[in-house]
């Protein structure tokens, strides 16, 4: 029995490892704003697995499931208020996220019923209308969710039992996290089940997955319920993190959010989602203050993805799995090329961000002086020196590429033989 | 009557503005699937390029080079972007035009700054044509409605009476049968993207000047674009013509009704107390509730003939 | 190889060799503006024109014996969760004093997290000083001692702009159109009430609420509607497209109304409408001053010539000189940056505006200055440039509103920290 138990705290070994990391983490960062950021992921981690089951596992691309969401939140800080003001008995906060939960499985229920009566294309354009209706009527029904200012509450109310009153950051952090992981894990677990694996298999070939006799509408329902419903709890802490939920939470923008994080990430894998959302929420909010330009960043890296390695982050990553099973030097083999692709690119990289800091910065303030931040250091936008620095960089950045590039792709083809002929063997 | 006339004139006008618009998308998505997120991108830097244009030549030069300008960028996204993309299915291209959304939109800000820009009507047409119950037309807007009118027609002539237009319309139901008749379809995939960017860009020319010229323009015209083209039909011209039409007259119509399911109640004799909740919900004019009107007539049709009013192919 | 690693080399080098570093010690300023985006412009103007005044106190020795006024810029991207994280970062960063002004619904934010976090911290309290979101309720019930408003708010602006209409005998029927979300209905409110206690005599002949934000493309409707209506006048707080493309309309239309507005008309607007457009009816507007005033006095004039050079953008909003004037003008008489100080000795403080003295009430943390009405004009001797571009326009002094007829009073039941 010991070895049974043994063997089944291994396979979840890696878990257990991610979880301990993330509640150190506080420990490291513990100020105001690292543990909103830190919150902030936690929120959108669960958002966009729930995202991923829909899209990655399910097949369905959605622009709408921000109304899941952020419908949640509206309600989560309208019950919050009333116990606040003593008119709704008094809910521990721990559980909000049931009643987010329950929001979006409701809302999931009714939208996906009209939703998955069609696929594909079809099904994206449905949930884009669905997406700027609810983002109309937030504007249009300010009784219920007042406009554009959005619904302030404060999330310090009724007893503290323990003395835990979720006033401090760090407490909404740990509250965030355990929801996090509970929901990942059942989110996880539902892959595994028969439901799950049908949800792939109608994603894969619907037509097949209805000869063998399985409903397809039906599937499709029950995974959207599903994923609007962890949507929903994800919403309600996200209402209690920022003690605040405004229309743009339901918006397109919120939607197209986590659909670039999903995709990033990598929607094949299931930690895909994960890395997708902790990497970007990261980049969102402190590139943020570094650059202007980060948007036009963040198109050029998605596009980027999109065109060369659909498969997200995570693909990349798993793709070089079979070589690290295979045989571990073939991977240590392909660092050094990698690294001086990389390099290189790096190189380039460098030179356009510098370039394009400067387009903007003159594009912006046309003042006398022209000193302009780029990588924490100040250049001179209108100097000649600064433009041809980083034009030479651009350059020498392309022609390195060229040079190792094709060594990087020797390494890979090679590897891979050496793979192909081993499983062969 | 006079009310009737004049709101169905108005409707007429901003239908064939979304006309122009989402033609060119109507083609585009009805023969490579391609729902471009990127088409009111295009529309917009032909706002601008009308704009630059027009500052150093005039505004006739500009209405002729700014879609041919346009036209070549979209074929070069096309042959570099697209087909790359193509090959990892329908979703892939979707999400590589919803990052060059955001790509053109950086782009544009760049390169032209984050305020409106002064694109503003050639003086040869801003004089009033006539006037109308009070209100007049300046003849620039007769000379947008005639020139919508005009691509409609020579589209049209264009797809069913010419051998390229047939071959177009064919490769808009059977690509693959078209190419093994020995047609090279991607070059027809590329010339049909830059025409329909072109036009995009043509509408940027024409209404860049009345609407405003700023960097939010593609985000506020992208979503109702979607609405016509689905609503209308794939790849059906007659029905982008229709449907917009449809929205341009609903949408005016909306406006000008100032009447909310209260206005029925009341008529027919009850009142519902002021302080209530269903109050505010009955008090809502049709007028306010107009922008959504688009968006539920996409869902409907999507849910219930998803092949739109005139289109030949299921979405 | 060895070629390789030269140029990599080479390159980090040159990269070095172009660059300088920087770091200072100061009293920081946190600014929380739309950086990117489409408000950007507007963001990063006024970030601009703090930064400039920041600039003029610290060349003139600084306060509290030599300290520097530093502004930190933050971008929200006019998002209302970004405007929360940017917060928080700012108090993380020992941030006393924050500022925000585009955007009432961020302001909003600000000021509710800033309530509960100044509630939940004692002695670590964050002063918020609101340069120009202007909903009324930030003076009337959701008052705070450490939030501090220096632009009029939009009861006074209507206030202002009504005085004008009912001794302007030109306006006999005026047709109000408004956006319809919380600013555009307070402006609605504002006006139907102004208008029925002070203008007793004007008719309104139209009261509509538009949805905002760009998103009505065709105004033909409501213009019709406006003609039909038989209004002189048009009353109205739009801002942006919403104003832009009324106007627009309403001149290719031929109708010939006066425009009585907040926003309609800033330089912005004035541009992308163009001169043939702005000029075509008048389109009015109330502010603190503008170049052109016939009295406008030499001192400013002198400042606001340093600015030009500064930003090679003409002056518009007085407001944020007297925001740090009178900022500096505290700090050095509370003797400490401690907001409760800071917050004690602006309150009732005066300074020196356009026309004559302003101050800041004591009761609401309220700016009272006088306002000046104007309209746009191509006949101006000091058209309005923006970033070297001349726009060819300028404003021409209708009339000024006295500070008593723009006083109006409050609900505010201000709750003060004990004096320290």
């Amino acid at each position: 029995m010991y070895e049974n138990m043994l063997s089944y705290l291994k396979s979840f070994s890696s878990w257990i490892i991610l979880a301990a990391i993330a509640a150190l983490l506080p420990l490291m960062f513990d100020s105001y704003f690292a543990l909103t950021l830190l919150s902030k992921m936690g929120v959108l981690v669960m958002f966009t697995v729930a995202y991923n089951m829909l899209l990655g596992q399910g097949g369905m691309l959605s622009f709408g499931h921000a109304i899941y969401f952020g419908f949640a939140g509206y309600v989560s800080v309208h019950v919050l208020n009333g116990i606040g003001s003593e008119i709704l008995p008094y809910f521990p906060i721990v559980l909000f996220p049931i009643i987010g939960a329950i929001v979006g499985a409701s809302l999931g229920c009714i939208i996906g019923y009209l939703s998955t009566r069609r696929a594909g294309t079809a099904f994206a354009m449905i949930s884009l209308g669905f997406c700027e209706m609810a983002t109309a009527f937030t504007l249009i029904f300010v009784v219920f969710f007042n406009g554009e200012d959005g619904i302030q509450t404060d999330r310090v109310v009724g007893p503290e039992p323990i003395g835990v009153s979720f006033g401090p950051q760090i407490e909404v952090y740990y509250l965030i996290l355990f929801w996090t992981l509970l929901t990942v894990v059942l989110m996880y677990l539902i892959t595994k089940t028969p439901f799950g694996r049908m949800s792939n298999a109608v994603r894969d070939n619907p037509e097949r997955a209805a000869f063998i006799g399985y409903n397809v509408r039906h599937v499709r329902w029950i995974a959207f319920t599903l994923s609007a419903m962890f949507a929903g709890a994800a919403g309600s802490l996200h209402a209690i993190n920022y003690e605040h939920i405004g229309f743009e939470s339901v918006s397109i923008v919120q939607s197209g959010q986590v659909l670039f994080m999903a995709f990033i990430g990598g929607v094949g894998h299931f930690l895909g989602p994960v890395i997708g959302a902790i990497g970007l929420t990261y980049l969102d909010s402190v590139l943020l203050d570094i650059t202007e330009a980060w948007l036009f960043y963040l198109g050029v890296t998605f596009s980027v993805i999109v065109a060369f390695a659909p498969g997200g982050l995570a693909g990349l990553i798993v793709m070089h799995g079979p070589i690290a099973r295979t045989n571990k030097s073939l991977l240590l083999g392909l660092i050094k090329p990698y690294l001086t692709a990389i390099g290189s690119t790096l190189l380039g990289v460098i030179g356009t961000i510098g370039i394009i800091e400067m387009l903007y910065f003159r594009s912006l303030i046309s003042r006398g002086e022209g000193e302009v931040v780029i990588f924490w250091y100040e250049f001179n936008a209108n100097g000649f020196l600064s433009w041809l620095v980083f034009s030479f960089l651009i350059i020498a950045g392309i022609y390195l590429c060229r040079k190792t590039y094709p060594k990087a792709r020797e390494s890979w083809d090679h590897a891979i033989s050496v793979v192909k002929s081993e499983i062969s063997s | 009557m006079d009310v009737i006339l004049f709101t169905i004139f108005n409707g007429v006008l901003y239908g064939m503005l979304l006309f122009m618009l989402s033609s060119g998308l109507t083609l585009i998505f009805g023969m490579m699937g391609v729902l471009n997120f990127a088409h009111a991108s295009f529309f917009m830097l032909g706002a601008y390029f009308a704009y630059q244009i027009s500052e150093f030549v005039g505004f006739y030069p500009a209405l002729i080079i700014a879609p041919l300008v346009i036209a070549f960028l979209g074929a070069l996204v096309e042959k570099y972007g697209l087909r790359r993309v193509h090959k990892f299915g329908h979703v892939a291209e979707l999400l590589f035009t919803f990052g060059l959304f955001y790509i053109i939109e950086e782009i544009v800000q760049m390169i032209w700054g984050k305020v409106p820009v002064g694109y503003h009507v050639p003086l040869s047409m801003d004089f009033s044509l006539f006037t109308l119950m009070g209100m007049s037309y300046p003849a620039y807007q007769m000379f947008v409605l005639t020139v919508s009118v005009a691509i409609f027609v020579g589209l049209f002539t264009v797809l069913t009476k010419t051998r390229a237009g047939l071959i177009i319309k064919a490769a808009l139901t059977h690509p693959e049968i078209v190419s093994s008749l020995g047609h090279n379809v991607p070059k027809v995939f590329m010339m049909v993207f830059g025409l329909g960017c072109a036009l995009a860009g043509l509408a940027g020319v024409l209404a860049g000047n009345t609407l405003g010229t700023e960097p939010a323009m593609a985000l506020m015209l992208g979503p109702i674009v979607f609405v016509v083209i689905v609503v209308g039909g794939l790849g059906s011209l007659k029905g982008a013509l229709v449907a917009s039409l449809l929205i341009g007259l609903m949408q005016t119509f909306a406006i000008s009704l100032d009447y909310s399911l209260n206005d029925l109640i009341e008529f027919i004799g009850f009142s519902l107390d002021a302080e209530s909740l269903w109050r505010i919900l009955v008090d809502l004019t049709i007028a306010t509730l107009a922008p959504v009107l688009p968006y539920l007539l996409l869902v409907v049709m999507l849910i219930a003939r998803p092949r739109g009013l005139f289109g030949t192919r299921d979405v | 190889m060895n070629r390789i690693k030269k140029i990599f080399i080479i390159s980090i080098a040159f990269l070095f060799l172009s660059s300088s570093a920087f770091s200072k010690d100061t009293i920081k300023i946190a600014m929380i503006e739309p950086m990117s985006g489409p408000l950007a412009a507007i963001g990063l103007d006024l970030i601009e024109g703090l930064e400039f005044f920041a600039e003029r106190i610290n060349k003139a020795g600084g306060v509290l014996g030599g300290r520097h006024l530093e502004v930190v810029a933050y971008d929200n991207q006019m998002i209302a969760e970004k405007t929360i994280q940017q917060l928080r970062k700012v108090i993380d960063e020992d941030i006393r004093y924050v500022t925000q002004g585009v955007g009432s619904n961020h302001a909003l934010n600000i000021i509710q997290t800033l309530k509960k976090y100044n509630k939940r911290n004692p002695g670590k309290e964050v002063m918020f000083l609101n340069h120009s979101a202007v909903t009324t309720s930030f003076t009337n019930e959701l008052c705070d001692f450490y939030h501090f408003r220096f632009d009029a708010n939009v009861d006074m602006k209507v206030a202002g702009l009504v005085t004008q209409m009912a001794n302007d005998p030109d306006v006999k029927k005026v047709y109000l159109l408004n956006q319809n979300y919380a600013y555009g209905q307070s402006f609605q409110a504002a006006a139907q009430r102004l208008l029925a206690e002070r203008a007793p005599h004007i008719e309104i002949v139209g009261d509509e609420l538009i949805v905002p934000f760009g998103k009505v493309l065709d105004f033909n409707p409501y213009i019709a509607k406006i003609t039909k209506s038989g209004a002189d006048t048009v009353l109205t707080g739009n801002w942006g497209p919403d104003a832009a493309r009324l106007i627009t309309a309403g001149a290719n239309s031929g109708l010939k109304v006066k425009y009585y507005s907040i926003y309609a008309g800033i330089p912005n607007a004035m541009n992308q409408m163009g001169a043939k457009i702005s000029t075509f009816t008048p389109i009015i507007q109330i502010t603190e001053s503008h170049e052109n005033d016939p009295d406008h006095p030499a001192w400013l004039k002198e400042i606001e010539a340093e600015y030009f050079n500064f930003s090679n953008k003409s002056p518009y909003a007085d407001r944020q000189r007297w925001m740090m004037e009178m900022f500096a003008a505290a700090l050095e008489k509370a003797g400490t940056d401690d907001p409760t100080a800071v917050g004690f000795a602006l309150e009732g403080m005066k300074s020196r505006g356009a026309k004559g003295e302003v101050f800041m009430r004591a009761d609401d943390h309220q700016m009272h200055f006088d306002m000046v009405i104007s309209h746009i004009s191509e006949n101006v001797e000091k058209p309005f440039i923006y970033n070297g571009e001349n726009y060819g326009m300028g404003y021409i002094t209708d009339g000024w509103i006295e500070t008593k007829d723009i006083t109006l009073p409050t609900t505010c039941k201000m709750k003060r920290p004990k004096k320290s």
